[in-house]
């Protein structure tokens, strides 16, 4: 009986109930999408990284896991001191630069060689080789979103560097061009920002990994098996709490809407609480009533939440083709619960309220 | 005979800032099971405020109403809830019907909030007593003033309570729909042996009841056999 007379409410009032269902629907996929966004590309990087095929990264002392916030302080010659031990097969030095022009990328300054000695080679979709100067390798993901084919131009740190291959995504960056291009225009001659290192056998990781350590006692050394599982929110300084502050904001937003709605609501059906007391519900029964239907529209704005939260992906992904937006059913339960929760929040203020009202003044209400 | 209804010395006060009004000054009045009483007076004589205080809507500020024995003014609110909900049943001049619930749907309620649950054999003799049989599908906006307040009337008795209220039942109503309802209402006593309390200041509609007592200035005056 309540559960007939609740969807007849909302459905006598099709308008506000649909801003509050769009409004929670919005709430949850801002959480979603801002969430899935971060963790996305994180763990798109993640992969990228350890789709080159090394088996071990070296960095400088204090260096951060997200290689846009390395800089480059070692010599390129500890090159020489990492061959000599045992297990290790080859050794790339890299050089990293991010670069800002039409968005954040992390610009890869290699050795062709001794990244193609690491990495097993890039699979080229069209063009050859790096060779010297201003020259640029983009993956296919990139050269798709910029339009870009071999022969074109791209800017990068003010210099016009020249297309000469589209590879395969997922060997570390979107963007490689030649280390002493790099080291000239950024004054690191000599240096690198990190090793990527391939063992012999991937069984001797752990003893290559144990020489390092021996070697250069405050470096950054860690295995690129595990790069995925450490390449979370909670590595990445700043990034939890902007998580907190979306979630927060979402929380207000749904908060809000859903105590406006429910004491309209309430405003509106004044006469009708006044009824139900004359006809002997309780306060508890009135208050049910409220937060039932605040709890019907959360969830028909959750359903909403999820298929915005989707098509915003399909948006997103369409226009920036390089964005990795990983919609993960943890973070749909947790949005759900989230709205679920500001929702009940928000009606319980005006559920409590018209459980309180004085029913003769509530049946004498205009 | 117990009086299903007794008040004894019977005061409300209302108080606005420095202004007090007493709406009842002293009432005493009895109502033994299976009356059909009217109690007539004119507006502002607290008719409707001594249904309310009856009805367990708001406290007396002073003495005792006795429902089927319980002293409302010794009840908390949730008691006097349970108490309205088991004992009582109203209707009001504006029929206060949920216009979003169909008929079936607004006599259900009652059902629900009584508690026992849909009862498919009191529901059927009581929608076709009062003649709704062929409405109970329509929402209120759907019907008549008076298939309204024969919709209030079955949301009122359903739960068969001890005690029917109304509240100037046909104060909203033309001269024909007000005969419907007070027949019905006449129906409803005689053959179910409803007890009912009805406030009035129509002569002909108190002419439905079987005792007429009178109010003015907040208290009963008479008592006068009708028949």
């Amino acid at each position: 009986m309540i559960a007939q007379m609740i969807v007849r409410n909302l459905f006598h009032r099709k308008l506000r109930t649909l801003i509050s269902v769009l409004a929670v629907g919005v709430e949850v996929a801002l959480v979603v999408v801002m969430v899935g966004l971060t963790t996305g590309m994180l763990q798109e990087t993640a992969k990228r990284i350890e789709g080159i095929g090394a088996d071990i990264m070296l960095q400088p002392p204090s260096s951060s896991i997200f290689l846009a916030f390395s800089s480059a302080p070692m010599s390129i010659r500890i090159r020489d001191r990492l061959k000599t031990i045992e297990g290790v097969r080859a050794v790339a030095p890299v050089l990293l630069q991010s670069s800002t022009s039409g968005g954040l990328d992390v610009v890869y300054g290699i050795e062709p060689e001794s990244f193609r000695a690491v990495s097993g080679g890039f699979v080229f979709h069209e063009g050859r080789e790096l060779r010297e100067g201003y020259e640029v390798l983009v993956d296919d993901w990139y050269a798709a979103a910029r339009r870009l084919r071999v022969g074109d131009t791209l800017q990068l740190f003010g210099h016009d560097f020249k297309v000469v291959g589209v590879v395969e995504h997922g060997k570390g960056a979107r963007l490689f061009v030649p280390i002493r291009t790099l080291q000239q225009l950024f004054g690191a001659v000599d240096k690198a920002s990190l090793f990527f290192i391939k063992c012999v056998r991937a069984g001797q990781t752990p003893h290559v990994m144990g020489e390092l350590r021996a070697l250069f006692p405050r470096y950054e050394i860690r295995p690129l098996k595990d790069l995925l599982s450490m390449m979370t929110p909670s590595s990445l300084p700043g990034l939890e709490a902007f998580h907190r502050s979306m979630i927060a904001l979402a929380v207000v937003i749904g908060f809000l809407v859903i105590l406006l709605s429910m004491y309209t609501t309430t405003l509106e059906r004044t006469r009708e609480i006044g009824v139900l007391k004359a006809l002997g519900a309780s306060k508890a029964y009135i208050a049910r009533i409220f937060l039932v239907e605040s709890a019907l529209l959360c969830a028909a704005g959750i359903l909403a939440g999820v298929g915005l939260s989707y098509l915003a992906k399909g948006v997103l992904t369409s226009i920036f083709p390089t964005l990795s937006v990983q919609i993960t059913s943890v973070w749909l339960l947790r949005a759900a619960a989230i709205a679920l929760g500001a929702g009940l929040a928000g009606a319980a203020y005006p559920a409590w309220l018209a459980s309180r009202r004085d029913p003769i003044q509530a049946l004498a209400y205009e | 005979m117990e009086p299903i209804l007794k008040t004894e010395n019977l005061w409300k006060i209302y108080r606005s800032s420095q202004v007090e009004v007493s709406a009842l000054q002293g009432v005493n009045f009895e109502v033994y099971p299976g009356e059909f009483v009217a109690v007539m007076g004119p507006s502002g004589c607290g008719k409707s405020t001594l249904l309310y205080v009856i009805g367990g809507l708001t406290q007396p500020t002073r003495g005792r109403v006795l429902v089927d024995g319980n002293d409302l003014a010794a009840l908390s609110d949730a008691e006097r809830t349970r108490l309205r909900r088991h004992k009582i049943g109203f209707v009001f001049q504006r029929f206060n019907l949920l216009p979003t619930l169909t008929a079936r749907g607004n006599i259900a309620i009652a059902q629900h909030i009584h508690g026992n649950g849909f009862d498919p054999h009191r529901f059927a003799v009581i929608t076709r007593m009062l003649g709704l049989t062929e409405r109970l599908q329509h929402r209120p906006a759907e019907l008549s003033g008076g298939e309204q307040q024969r919709v209030a009337l079955a949301r009122a008795v359903i739960h068969e309570p001890k005690l029917l209220l109304a509240d100037e039942p046909t104060g909203n109503l033309d001269t024909r729909n007000s005969e419907i309802v007070l027949g019905m209402l006449r129906q409803l006593n005689r053959e179910l042996g409803q007890t009912i309390v009805m406030i009035t200041h129509n002569p002909e509609a108190a002419a439905y009841a079987s005792r007429v007592v009178h109010m003015r200035d907040g208290v009963i005056v008479d008592g006068i056999p009708a028949d």
